[in-house]
């Protein structure tokens, strides 16, 4: 079947009039408009997808260097093998580990790989953090527990831990704003994130507005993560603001 | 498994690709890579030593020299590229400048930081001894301060190399990202065997700093630091993770 | 090629079913159903039918007329998915044969030199497609109607460079050798209609620059970073003037009209509305049409949806 006769075919002028394209053509480096217009459909996707990617990272790491911790607190030996691992990691570029894991059957090019890979990145901080704010609770502070009657379960959860508050929300943030930074390029292999607009708008050519307004939304992100962080680090622990002054 | 083989089998052959001969190979890549990344840390070095030292000499400024490491820590790389792409176009120059900005403030701190915290007492005494504030910062605060100055250098040398790989995503082509950002030609095998060089090449730049570390540490700081136990890796993280600010 | 979905390209599985809802109520039956069924829900002749994925590789021309099939299909009442922006033709050609997919648009010429591996040069545009048509057919695919423009690959440089090198045919760049930079995608490097046929049939031996994307390459001729590259007849850009696009007398490059390629099972499982459907609208094609919809994507970065949607509309397929 060879092509058919063309009838005779309307071309509209897309997107309204062409002076409202004006900016997009001259790729300045913003664009109101291409912003408006894309936000549902462009950005705030990617957001949302970057946030609950960071904060499913953070809340897996957490879990899991919170229980490695209680463990190497009661038994120095797992220590040092838990920093060993986690520190090679940590040192690993992150497209490196991305990709590395890429091959695994069950992983693959998804969103679980990027989630493995961010989670191996906050292990170090948090697990370090964590057991390093119970390591620094004062010995008479414990023996005080101890001469009270309490239990060691009681002393770690009513003393211990709320005195290493501070150095444990600290490693959250630390983890937080790295895994939001470290989620940008996790693009590259589970097409979700801010990322995804990032690496887009470059392969178009370097189209300056959609890279400063991915950018520099990731960088709010972030920035705004670490600020929310510092203040219920504030909220959550007076004493130790007390203590700095 | 399959692919892994095929990885190494990649690296073997120097980095091969049979549809074009002229292809650059592994080792190219990584000097390359090298190179990128040792002038990145040149100039992280060549800002924020001399000026972290300086101001935790004076004990000036020091809410923004502990800061701007996590501001700069907040700043995802990819997004630093991408902004750097927008406004400078894409090539070397950028890739530089976003490697000073993203390294040079976790040098800065951690200087800031080393060279503050040595203790006043022997500050004082030196002082009292008539040296000046150059010598003192020379001959006391600096080889006292090595491990955190050190901590600092390792951290931000290994993020050097990681952004420069994530470099290749910006437009940037060359270094070994320059195989991991093209899959089509040398398929997963080419570029899991890229990421295990990346992988290898970061480690290797960890543990030969920490050997120079090692080497430079002064006696006396070193045999304090093996009697209380502190783990090398320890020092992988700036100190500012543990203070809650 | 980075491994990158455009998210502009996935809004037609946002958009399109509100769209689809949208045009059912304004477009009401216009379908040539042969059903028997009397009620409404069946006047549209994919209604009744199985879901279909359909798929589409990864530059914006590929993205429109992915969304251009897939608007058009759901109109009629098919159940579509759009796999947007897969990649190049031996990556998009895997996923229809390993199933991944039902079809996607692909054009003559690559399919004898890339997927058929047959370096004939085909006369014609006729003979371009009957050849792929009959290839294809021996493996249990079908080639619908093709369209009536035509793109093919082309290798520009610039106005000066081209003056002062003498350029005006792609044989003109054999003596140049080595000191000729020329920019691509990395699969020009594998191919008979690159890197391949422009030594064999030229003796033109280039320093060859992979870059993922058609604007990439575009924007390192600008720069000076490269003195060639190969972009598409199509392309807006061309129309700037800036560039002088190299003759290719002995057609490496094909001729190469787009069909969309359909697998028989599906074919048969869609019924013959599914082909009538994507034929109407390859016959809207033509030149003009494409390279306006280009423009419109690729200069003034709107969607490949709302461009595909504001085209079939005002041409009553949606």
């Amino acid at each position: 079947m060879i092509a058919l006769a063309t009838p005779a075919v309307v071309i509209p002028t897309f997107g309204g009039s062409p002076s409202s394209y004006a900016c997009e053509r001259a790729n300045r480096l913003f664009c109101a408009n291409w912003v408006s217009r894309n936000w549902s459909s462009v950005l705030w996707p990617a957001l949302r997808q970057h946030i609950v990617l960071s904060v499913v990272a953070v809340a897996i790491g957490f879990a899991i260097a919170f229980a490695l911790a209680l463990v190497a607190h009661r038994r120095r030996a797992v220590e040092r093998p838990v920093i060993l691992i986690s520190g090679v990691l940590y040192t690993i570029p992150s497209l490196a580990l991305f990709e590395i894991l890429v091959p695994f059957r069950p992983l693959g090019l998804s969103a679980r790989t990027a989630e493995v890979a961010l989670v191996s990145y906050t292990l170090l901080i948090l697990f370090r953090n964590i057991l390093t704010g119970l390591r620094d609770v004062p010995d008479d502070v414990r023996e005080a527990a101890a001469g009270m009657g309490m239990t060691a379960r009681q002393t770690l959860w009513r003393v211990e831990l709320p005195l290493a508050l501070p150095s444990i929300i600290a490693g959250v943030r630390i983890a937080t704003v790295t895994v939001i930074a470290l989620a940008t390029v996790a693009s590259y292999i589970c097409d979700e994130g801010l990322g995804v607009p990032i690496l887009a708008a470059i392969q178009d050519g370097v189209f300056k507005t959609e890279l400063i307004t991915a950018g520099g939304l990731a960088v709010a992100l972030a920035l705004c993560a670490d600020g929310l962080l510092v203040l219920l680090q504030r909220a959550l622990t007076p004493w130790s603001r007390a203590q700095a002054r | 498994m399959h692919t892994l083989i095929e990885a190494l089998r990649f690296i073997g052959h120097n980095g091969a690709l049979p549809s074009d001969p002229a292809a650059p190979t592994l080792v190219h890549l990584t000097l390359q890579m090298l190179a990128i990344s040792g002038v990145g840390i040149a100039i992280s070095l060549a800002v924020g030593l001399p000026l972290g030292a300086w101001l935790g000499h004076l004990h000036r400024f020091s809410f923004a020299a502990i800061n701007v490491s996590n501001f700069g820590r907040a700043l995802p790389s990819l997004a630093v590229l991408a902004i750097g792409d927008a406004i400078l176009g894409l090539g070397l120059t950028v890739t530089e400048v976003a490697l000073v900005i993203l390294a040079a403030p976790i040098v800065l701190t951690n200087a800031y930081v080393g060279i503050s915290g040595v203790d006043p007492e022997i500050v004082d005494a030196a002082r009292g001894m008539g040296m000046s504030g150059w010598r003192i910062l020379w001959r006391i605060e600096v080889p006292l301060a090595i491990p955190l100055l050190f901590a600092g250098i390792r951290t931000a040398a290994v993020y050097v190399v990681a952004t420069a790989t994530i470099a290749s995503l910006a437009g940037y082509n060359g270094g070994l990202g320059y195989i991991i950002s093209d899959e089509q030609s040398y398929h997963l095998s080419g570029v899991l065997g890229a990421a295990i060089c990346v992988a290898g090449l970061a480690l290797l730049v960890e543990g030969v700093l920490a050997l120079v570390q090692r080497s430079l540490t002064p006696h006396g700081v070193r045999l304090e630091q093996d009697v209380r136990g502190e783990e090398d890796l320890d020092a992988l993280l700036p100190v500012t993770s543990a203070s809650p600010l | 090629m980075v491994r990158v979905r455009n998210l502009r390209g996935g809004l037609p599985a946002l958009v399109a079913p509100l769209v689809a809802v949208v045009a059912l109520a304004a477009c009401g039956s216009s379908s040539n159903t042969t059903s028997t069924k009397a009620s409404p829900s069946a006047s549209q002749p994919g209604a009744s039918k199985p879901a279909v994925v359909i798929g589409d590789k990864n530059f914006p021309e590929e993205n429109i007329l992915g969304a251009l099939y897939a608007t058009a299909l759901r109109a009629k009442g098919y159940k579509v998915t759009l796999k947007d922006n897969i990649g190049s033709s031996e990556i998009t050609y895997k996923a229809l044969t390993s199933g991944q997919i039902g079809m996607y648009p692909e054009y003559t010429g690559t399919i004898l030199t890339v997927l058929a591996n047959d370096t004939a040069n085909p006369p014609s545009a006729a003979a371009a497609y009957s050849q792929s048509k009959a290839f294809l057919a021996k493996h249990g695919y079908a080639l619908l109607a093709m369209t009536p423009f035509s793109d093919s690959d082309v290798v520009v440089t610039k106005v000066a460079y081209a003056k002062a090198h003498h350029l005006t045919t792609l044989a003109n760049l054999a003596p140049l050798g080595k000191s000729f930079k020329l920019a691509a995608e990395p699969e020009y490097a594998t191919r008979y209609s690159g890197l391949i046929g422009l030594k064999k049939e030229y003796g033109v031996v280039p320093n060859f620059k992979p870059l993922a994307t058609s604007a990439l390459v575009y924007q390192a001729i600008d720069s000076g970073q490269v003195d060639g590259g190969d972009v598409f007849t199509t392309d807006p850009q061309l129309k700037s003037g800036m560039y002088t696009p190299l003759s290719d007398p002995k057609g490496i490059f094909g001729y190469q009209n787009v069909a969309p390629i359909v697998s028989d099972k599906v074919l048969n499982a869609e019924g013959p509305a599914f082909a009538s459907t994507l034929n109407a609208v390859s016959a809207l094609l033509t030149l003009p049409a494409i390279q306006k919809m280009n423009a419109a994507v690729i200069l003034d970065k709107q969607s490949p949806a709302s461009v595909a949607q504001e085209f079939l509309k005002a041409n009553g397929l949606a």
